[in-house]
């Protein structure tokens, strides 16, 4: 699938949806920078990346307005990583961000005469 | 060893902006994830240089680190996240991004920006000219030590009609002697005083008071010293307190004034002190204050009732414990004192509501009006908000997209609103301050001192406070429609009819309907009162205004202390006036009507048995010069008028209104019969009556006409005259200054005051009824405006959006009349609810308004129904116009359109 459309609607979009994307990631478990950052790339089939510049001032916004909590983690055999955990706080926004997102999308999709898979 | 990348992060970091303890977890963090990235890079088979190029290229996209870091990272992250100072932090900085937002977005429209500001400065300004009448009139304490405690003290001669009665000077020194509740009494009593000796003679209003009224109210003289009881005996020194305004217009602020002597009505008075710039007590009108020093047969005296009584309550006592005690004492005095005393008791009113008493509904009402004008312009406001930000849906649809809480939105329209109406209540106190100046040249003296009415502190947190609730009230109805809003319909919507867009209508509706019902209520009360002005326009006062001229000229005792050295004044100066060309006749009389309530007293009747104290008809006297009928357009019903032969030592005669000859002679002819002020066994003379004449509306033009009678002023000595009335062929203010200085040819020291025309005297009369007309139908004008360009708008929007619809009838061969129908028809069925909904509000407000009407009920059918028809045509006219534009449509634009 190319990307889409002009780079200006790629960054708009991305920067409406990442908060969403990072706070799907870490819903069920815990999860480290990279490989959040990883997750994003692999399951967007490389058409959403996040480069360091721009994965980290968001986590650590996200951070600060409370919806996720990070803590250092050493593992046997791993190097020490900061794992990032969703807050309830964090849910809540997730499932707002959720349904507006669902409603876009249909309208989009309804608008521009893109049919469901 | 693996490549470390700590030193590239911190290169690219804004390092100094953050905190130790921060960096080296984020450069740490950092670290770890470029170590990731570097060993995928060689996993998926890239050389080391390869990798290396990768990871860098990565951290230095778009110079995100640097500027991204230090934004999040302001705060020390060790403290918990959520902590308080970065929410408040965060609340502040929100509020602070809404309010450069609202600027950016208003600048962006200035028309729209300007209408809205200038419907709400007309509401808010409206609002706070108002409010600060009421500020200074109702909620300021009166300028007295402690004024809660402080009380009228009348006498309560219900039945003969005077439930405010000024106390005889006997029965005050009872009451100051025999009250415990309070800590003191002291009468007043009106005297004017001709300033002679120092410049032109001029007459002054002032008191003639108790040696401790200002002890009592607790003011200190500016300059000088308070009366001490010494002043106030007889053959002390006497002393005159000066006001400061007299102070400084006729002595220009001499501060060397204390101890010099005066010459008031021929005596000398030492001037003792100046009062202070505000204070004045009882009326604005007193200039100067002097000690009563009664004799002893003044002080006895239980027949003459001329005194205000003002009283301070003592601390911990209750008005009704003090109302108790005084009507014990009156019940006391009554048996003592049967022949004067019979029935008559004591009615105690706080200072405040004896000042305010007749004005405070009058501004209530004002207020209510003005709250209802803000309404209708939070209405329109809302309207146009409305209006606008369904032409914003896009604009929020794409903010919502992006992750905008509804709140945030909530919060982003709120804050627009409140920003817009700050605007308004600033140019609205722009305007406030304008319309006082206004205000106060339009405000009667006879209804208020509007000298102290001005903008403090309370009148601008009141427009403070009434701007941010007018902001939220206006803005409540756009902020909840966009967090409504629903991403899907919107996008969908093509700008045609969608719910929506329907709900928007709704709403827009609904405010049209409100718009009208609350302006019907305020024309409606404004039409009752404009009608009950007409109707008390057109009540016959008993008397033709037409061309007389009226002025005061006071002789005083000491220099005319005999009847006979007055009447020569008198009729010498009536004599010379007449001889004025111009000057068809003149008079002189005790009182003219509308400026007194005048003298009266009670009766006796020859040949019938005495009456009871409290059932001897009072009746109210004139006393007046041959030719004052002829002068004042009065006319003979029966008998004769006064002749020049009716003087002091021929026998008494009396002309009787002919109310009173109907009361006490219902089925007799009254001519001929003989009364006498007092009882039956008064030392007084016989009055036999000669005449009688239509009678006068003396006081009130909304009262029943009172029972009077004249009497020739020569052969009544009692009554003394005050007023000259000329009647004139040509304009009667030309004659003015001839007439003057007439009275100057006669005696150089004596002072005339109070020139003006009848017509004059009665507008006066009338004044705060015109004032609360005006005031109310201007109100109600602005309103009707309101509504109407509120009405249009709606109209003119909502046609806009069917011009569509509107293009495929006409394609379909409806004629213009039809689609007039179709669009009027919309505002007329909006018009008519909000007129149902109207007319029950007026139904049950106007009845507040009932004490200010005369001749009408405060439910008047007629002006409810000529309202209703004035507001409906109004409107329709509202829609009308882009009705009109509808039918010019081209059917194939219309088609076209989207």
């Amino acid at each position: 699938m190319p990307y889409i459309g002009s780079r200006v609607l790629d960054r708009e979009l991305k920067k409406g949806s990442a908060e969403l994307l990072i706070l799907s990631l870490v819903e069920d478990q815990p999860r480290h920078g990279y490989d959040i950052g990883s997750l994003i790339e692999q399951r967007s089939n490389g058409n959403l990346k996040f480069s360091v510049g721009s994965l980290y001032p968001l986590l650590y916004r996200l951070e600060k307005r409370g919806w996720i909590q990070g803590r250092w983690v050493e593992k046997p055999n791993q190097r020490r990583r900061r794992y990032y955990k969703i807050t309830a706080e964090g849910k809540r926004v997730l499932k707002a961000q959720r349904n507006s997102w669902k409603e876009f999308v249909e309208a989009i999709n309804s608008v521009a005469g893109i049919e469901m898979a | 060893m693996m490549r470390d990348w700590k030193i590239d992060i911190e290169k690219r970091l804004g390092v100094s902006t953050l905190a130790p303890a921060d960096e080296t977890d984020i450069v740490e963090e950092l670290n770890q994830h470029l170590t990731d990235l570097y060993e995928r890079a060689l996993l998926n088979g890239a050389t080391e240089a390869e990798a290396e190029q990768r990871v860098l290229s990565d951290l230095d996209e778009s110079n995100l680190l640097k500027r991204g870091l230090p934004t999040t990272h302001r705060t020390n992250r060790a403290e918990p996240a959520g902590d308080r100072p970065s929410t408040i932090n965060k609340i502040f900085s929100d509020v602070l991004q809404d309010l450069r937002f609202a600027v950016r977005t208003l600048a962006k429209k200035p028309a729209f920006t300007a209408i809205v500001v200038v419907a709400l400065a007309l509401g808010i300004g409206a609002n706070t000219a108002i409010f600060s009448v009421v500020n200074t009139v109702l909620l300021q304490p009166l300028p007295y030590k402690d004024p809660d405690r402080l009380v009228i003290v009348w006498e309560d001669a219900s039945v003969i009609g005077f439930a405010f009665n000024t106390p005889s000077a006997a029965n005050f020194f009872d009451w100051q002697k025999q009250a415990h509740t309070f800590e003191g009494l002291a009468a007043t009593a009106r005297q004017s005083f001709n300033l002679t000796n120092s410049g032109e003679p001029e007459r002054l209003d002032g008191r003639r008071v108790s040696g401790n009224l200002f002890q009592l109210l607790g003011v200190e003289p500016q300059l000088g010293r308070w009366f001490v009881p010494e002043d106030d005996r007889v053959g002390a020194n006497r002393v005159v307190m000066l006001s400061d305004g007299l102070w400084q217009r006729r002595f220009s602020s001499d501060r060397s004034i204390i101890g010099r002597t005066l010459t008031l009505n021929g005596e000398e008075y030492t001037v003792a002190g100046v009062m202070p710039e505000r204070f004045e007590f009882p009326s604005h009108d007193d200039q100067l204050w002097v000690p009563f020093a009664f004799t002893s047969e003044q002080a006895e005296n239980r027949g003459r009732h001329f005194l205000e009584v003002v009283a301070r309550i003592n601390q911990g006592v209750t008005l009704e414990q003090a109302r108790a005690e005084m009507t014990t004492i009156a019940a006391r005095l009554e048996t003592e004192y049967p022949q004067t005393n019979t029935h008559i008791g004591v009615t105690i009113i706080p200072l405040h509501d004896e000042l305010v008493g007749d004005i405070r509904p009058v501004l209530l009402i004002l207020l209510g009006a003005v709250g209802f004008v803000l309404l209708v312009a939070c209405a329109n406001v809302a309207n146009l908000l409305l209006a606008r930000a369904a032409a914003r849906q896009k604009e929020i649809a794409t903010r919502i997209a992006l992750g905008a809480s509804r709140r945030r939105l909530v919060r982003q329209f709120l804050t627009e609103s409140v920003l817009l109406s700050i605007f308004g209540g600033f140019v609205g106190l722009i305007l406030a301050f304008a319309s006082i100046y206004v205000l106060k040249s339009l405000i009667p003296d006879n209804v208020l001192s509007s000298g102290q009415i001005t903008i403090d502190g309370k009148v601008l947190a009141f427009t403070v406070a009434v701007s941010v609730i007018t902001g939220l009230i206006f803005g409540l109805a756009p902020a909840l429609q966009a967090s409504n809003f629903n991403l899907n319909e919107t996008l969908k919507e093509g700008g045609r009819d969608s719910s929506a867009g329907n709900r928007g209508h709704r709403i827009r509706s609904l405010l049209v309907v409100a718009e009208v019902a609350v302006s019907l209520v305020l024309l409606i009360g404004a039409g009752l009162l404009i009608n009950s002005f007409l109707r008390l326009s057109h009540v016959n006062p008993g008397f033709v205004s037409k061309n007389v001229l009226t002025m005061n000229i006071e002789l005083p005792d000491l220099k005319y202390p005999k009847q006979k050295q007055r009447v020569g004044f008198y009729d010498e100066l009536v004599h010379r006036v007449e001889q004025i060309p111009g000057v068809k006749s003149a008079a002189v009389i005790n009182s003219i009507p509308f400026v007194l309530q005048g003298d009266s007293f009670g009766i006796s009747v020859d040949g019938r048995p005495d009456y009871a104290p409290d059932k001897r008809p009072e009746v109210t006297t004139r006393t007046i010069s041959s030719h004052y009928f002829e002068t004042m357009g009065i006319s003979l019903v029966r008998g004769r008028l006064f002749v020049d032969q009716d003087r002091l030592d021929s026998p008494s005669v009396a002309i009787i209104g002919e109310t009173m000859a109907r009361r006490l002679w219902p089925d007799e002819d009254p001519i001929g019969k003989r009364i006498k002020p007092g009882p039956l066994n008064s030392d007084d003379p016989w009055i036999e009556i000669v005449g009688i004449v239509n009678d006068v509306k003396q006081f009130k033009l909304n009262a029943e006409p009172k029972v009077q009678m004249y009497l020739p002023y020569s052969q009544f000595e009692w009554f003394v005259p005050r007023h000259l009335v000329v009647k004139t062929d040509v304009d009667p203010v030309s004659i003015a200054s001839t007439v003057r200085k007439t009275v100057w040819d006669i005696d150089r020291d004596q002072p005339v005051s109070n020139i003006s025309t009848m017509d004059e005297v009665l507008a006066t009369s009338v004044a705060r009824q015109r004032f609360t007309m005006m005031l109310l139908a201007g109100f109600a004008g602005l309103a009707l405006l309101l509504a109407a360009v509120g009405i249009y708008g709606v109209m003119s929007y909502s046609i806009a959006q069917r011009t569509h619809e509107i293009g495929i009838r006409m394609a379909l061969g409806a004629r213009t009349a039809d689609v007039l129908r179709l669009a009027i028809g919309q505002g007329l069925r909006l018009v008519l609810l909000g007129l149902g909904i109207g007319l029950v509000g007026a139904f049950f407000l106007t009845r507040v308004m009932s004490s200010l009407l005369f001749g009408i009920s405060a439910t008047d059918p007629l002006t409810f129904a000529a309202i209703s028809v004035v507001l409906v045509g109004v409107t329709l006219l509202a829609s009308y116009i882009p009705a009109r534009r509808a039918t010019k449509v081209d059917p194939l634009i219309a088609l076209r359109y989207e």
